[in-house]
């Protein structure tokens, strides 16, 4: 790779460009509060951030300070430390992106000066690690606590039913949702006692109200991206899912999860799409090399759009019954883990947290996706470093192959930039072009 | 052939045709085959409902172009390596397969496997990666729903007492294997690593009645064996699966010995027996998940999880510790910078080979044995 390669994505939409100004906001503020030592959690993706609020706790997320340190290209730095600490290039580099940043803070006592936040992920009293989708994120938190940071870990261990098994049987819903609650119970129990607090029910309703309603605005904009011309892409997309992972539960974010909606209705109402000419329609499989998602815009310029990511969907499991919001929170889980299955779980049989985001792969439901969405191919990003989700895009290429959808799987990472070839990686999306081009 | 020959020249014997075992004995009892990978869901209730348990086994170093249809290049070269088995039909005489949720790679596995290639009985036995009670008590619901699906395949109900005395005869295979690793605290031990894997690995291929004949037969035949030269370097061999002696002999030919170990089919199972508890699903729970060390589990942070190993090492009187690590196998990568540096702390060198299961380049890597061995 070369740096001059990489470009930084151009968005869209006003309503995201206006993070520039809200996140900012909302970083300085936690930055106080974590300057004057509040009690901070480090988590990842799967632990419910609305419980976490409802402790009036501050989290930072390792999985998404990676894809700040990939974009801003400082990861190969803590990366490389991390490998010369013996850690394989083969790991998550999320985790050795960490893991690197980790060893320098304890070895100059200092968040290094690459750190894309002052204070970098600051320090955390506390670790909550989970095994939603992949292993390495409860590993992650072991190796830390092991070798890095004498603090307390949690990390939340639902399952989900593999593809093969039928969920509405109501002894194996009963075994799974068994499993979710009581992990939970533990969760709260050991978030009671690190903060010293018990866990306001009333709270944590109001909370989990107002992130579905954002959660909601953010669904309902999705199903908006089925229109032609495709009114919102993947650059906005993946910019827009950060103030629910930080902002969750607050008026500000649901305010710009509605303008969203609101700005991409307009757009619909009046058929502006995001590229001139739209010419192919297509969906993203995998992570975004977030160092580089510019590619989007390269993509676009040959009139080639995405109207749908496969992760960090959100689906629409938080209907749930908010009088109880614990087990509103288990109940969400497992529809998300129903919603999977629907998908058809064979290749991802994990379940996520719909309060952020989980993927879809799978052979169900693809023919409804491909119709709805009116796709004409897809893409696959095989991150090297991360199989967790990368798993099953052979698979998912031949569902496609079999319904006749053109699908092309090149090969890099979400956070490693040493791994990109631009120059063949670009050959190759043009060439899949071509040949979408000559199929019409 | 195999029954006119006895202990260790038998089980060698075995150990290279375990297929061809199998099916002889799925002939000769007309009961079904039911593979399994991971050592979560226990062989014991296969055992008990009327099947045959068969530790499905990889073939390092040979092709896995074949798994290239159905999975992407970057994971697990062993379950690349047991996907493309399945693929070109060289396990189509299972008749059911059981894979547990114990890996990543494992898991998902399991379902490209049944989707592309379904076969008469499949299940995935989940199972939680932490030790909580109600991780346990998933664990323990697990263990029923297994046994209520092998009952139905099978036709045959398993009663207490019946899944008891399976245990029992497990137990027993325990014992004796524990015996024969007892055999290699000596210097010099009495039998040779790489002879006691293929005897392991002929266990999985022969029932546990037999098996035990086949450890007693070894027992003594090994306990009346003249001593061997003295060995080189001790080494307790830790990591990802091996299922396979190739590795085993490399060292021995380094100039090493490898006395016990830390791995799959190695010393993980047998180490303990299951406790004989009033209801056998709870000491299945407990030898299965509580007890059973792998790295898949999370036994908290801190370096107390690898206790263990030190124990072993020092009862086994090791000098050094030799990591076997199958590319991309996350478990055991994300453990090995902490445990390379405790061992460190306890004065025990350690030594990584990275390989893609193939044993290749053997060039490198037996230099690299050298260089360890001569270092110790
Ligand atoms: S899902 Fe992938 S990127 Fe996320 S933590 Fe797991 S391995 Fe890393
Ligand atoms: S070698 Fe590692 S990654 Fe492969 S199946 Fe075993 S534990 Fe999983």
């Amino acid at each position: 790779m070369s740096t001059s390669e990489m470009s930084r994505a151009r968005r869209h939409l006003e309503t995201t460009k206006k993070m520039k100004e809200m996140l900012p906001r909302f970083f300085t503020r936690m930055i106080e509060r974590r300057f004057s030592n509040e009690p901070l959690a480090w988590c990842m993706v799967g632990v419910p951030p609305e419980l976490l609020k409802a402790f009036d706790l501050l989290w930072e997320w390792p999985e998404n300070f990676g894809t700040m340190c990939a974009s801003r290209l400082v990861a190969p730095r803590f990366i490389e430390v991390a490998e010369g600490d013996g850690y394989s290039q083969e790991l998550c580099s999320y985790v050795t992106n960490t893991m690197g940043y980790c060893k320098l803070v304890k070895e100059t006592g200092e968040a290094p000066p690459e750190s894309p936040l002052p204070g970098g992920m600051g320090n955390p009293s506390m670790l909550l690690g989970s095994g939603f989708i992949c292993e390495p994120r409860w590993k992650w938190f072991q190796s830390i606590a092991t070798r890095f940071l004498d603090v307390p870990v949690y990390s939340s261990d639902p399952l989900s039913p593999p593809w093969d098994v039928d969920p509405h049987d109501p002894r194996i819903a009963d075994h799974y949702q068994q499993l979710i609650r009581e992990d939970l119970f533990g969760q709260v129990e050991f978030l009671e006692k690190q903060t010293g607090k018990k866990l306001d029910l009333d709270l944590l309703r109001e909370i989990m109200a107002l992130s579905h309603k954002a959660l909601a605005y953010w669904r309902d904009t999705l199903a908006l991206r089925q229109a032609v011309p495709c009114p919102m892409g993947s650059t906005d997309y993946f910019s827009a899912i950060i103030p629910q992972m930080y902002m969750v539960g607050e008026a500000e974010a649901v305010d710009f999860y509605r303008e969203i909606y609101q700005e991409v209705k307009a757009r619909v109402d009046n058929k502006i799409g995001i590229v001139e000419d739209e010419k192919y329609r297509l969906v993203w499989f995998g992570l975004p090399p977030w160092f580089n998602l510019g590619i989007f815009n390269y993509l676009e310029s040959f009139g080639a759009v995405f109207a749908l990511e496969s992760t960090y969907n959100v689906g629409d499991n938080f209907e749930v019954d908010l009088g109880n919001p614990l087990e509103a929170i288990v109940k969400r889980t497992w529809q998300r883990a129903l919603r999977m299955h629907d998908y058809g779980s064979e290749v991802m049989p994990e379940l996520c947290n719909p309060a952020v985001f989980g993927g879809f792969y799978g052979s169900k439901l693809l023919d409804e996706v491909v119709r709805d969405f009116s796709l004409d191919g897809a893409v696959m990003h095989l991150t090297r470093s991360c199989r967790a989700v990368s798993f099953g895009e052979v698979h998912t290429k031949n569902r496609l192959a079999a319904m006749g959808v053109p699908s092309l799987i090149f090969e890099s990472d979400m956070a490693d930039p040493r791994l990109w070839s631009d120059a063949q990686i670009k050959t190759r999306l043009h060439a899949f072009l071509e040949t979408m081009r000559r199929q019409d | 052939m195999s029954k006119q020959l006895q202990g260790l020249a038998r089980a060698t014997h075995i150990a290279s045709r375990r297929d061809e075992r199998i099916c002889a004995l799925k002939k000769e009892t007309g009961k079904p085959v039911i593979g399994y990978l991971c050592c979560f869901a226990p062989p014991e209730i296969i055992s008990a409902a009327g099947a045959i348990p068969y530790r499905i086994t990889g073939r390092p170093g040979d092709t896995t172009s074949e798994a290239d249809a159905y999975v992407e290049p970057y994971g697990c070269t062993y379950v690349r390596n047991i996907l493309a088995q399945a693929a070109k039909g060289r396990l189509d005489f299972l008749d059911g397969l059981v894979i547990s949720h114990s890996c990543d790679m494992v898991q998902r596995l399991y379902g490209v496997w049944t989707y592309y290639r379904p076969l008469a009985y499949s299940r995935l036995f989940n199972v939680p990666h932490q030790l909580t009670p109600w991780s346990q008590r998933f664990f323990h619901r697990e263990l029923g729903f297994f046994k209520e699906s092998l009952e139905q395949f099978t036709g045959v109900t398993v009663t207490a007492d019946q899944l008891k005395q399976t245990i029992a005869r497990y137990n027993r295979n325990r014992t004796l294997i524990r015996e024969l690793y007892a055999l290699r605290r000596e210097n010099p031990p009495l039998i040779k690593g790489s002879e006691m894997l293929d005897l392991l690995l002929a266990g999985g291929a022969v029932p546990a009645e037999e098996y035990i004949t086949l450890l007693e037969e070894t027992l003594t035949e090994v306990k009346a064996r003249a001593l061997p030269d003295p060995p080189g370097p001790r080494l307790l061999v830790w990591g990802s699966l091996l299922d396979d002696s190739t590795f085993y002999r490399m060292i021995e030919e380094a100039g090493g010995s490898v006395v016990t170990d830390d791995t799959c089919i190695g010393f993980r199972v047998w180490d303990q027996d299951v406790p004989e508890t009033g209801d056998p699903l709870e000491g299945l729970k407990e030898h299965y998940l509580v007890n059973f060390q792998c790295p898949r589990t999370d036994r908290g942070p801190g370096v107390k999880r690898f206790d263990y190993i030190l124990e072993r090492a020092e009862r086994y009187n090791v000098d050094g510790v030799v990591g076997y690590i199958i590319s991309f196998c996350d478990p055991h990568k994300f453990d090995y910078p902490d445990l390379r540096d405790h061992l460190k702390k306890a004065d025990l060198p350690m030594l990584l080979i990275d390989d893609n299961y193939s044993f290749t380049p053997a060039g490198a890597i037996k230099t690299r044995l050298q260089a360890f061995m001569e270092m110790l």
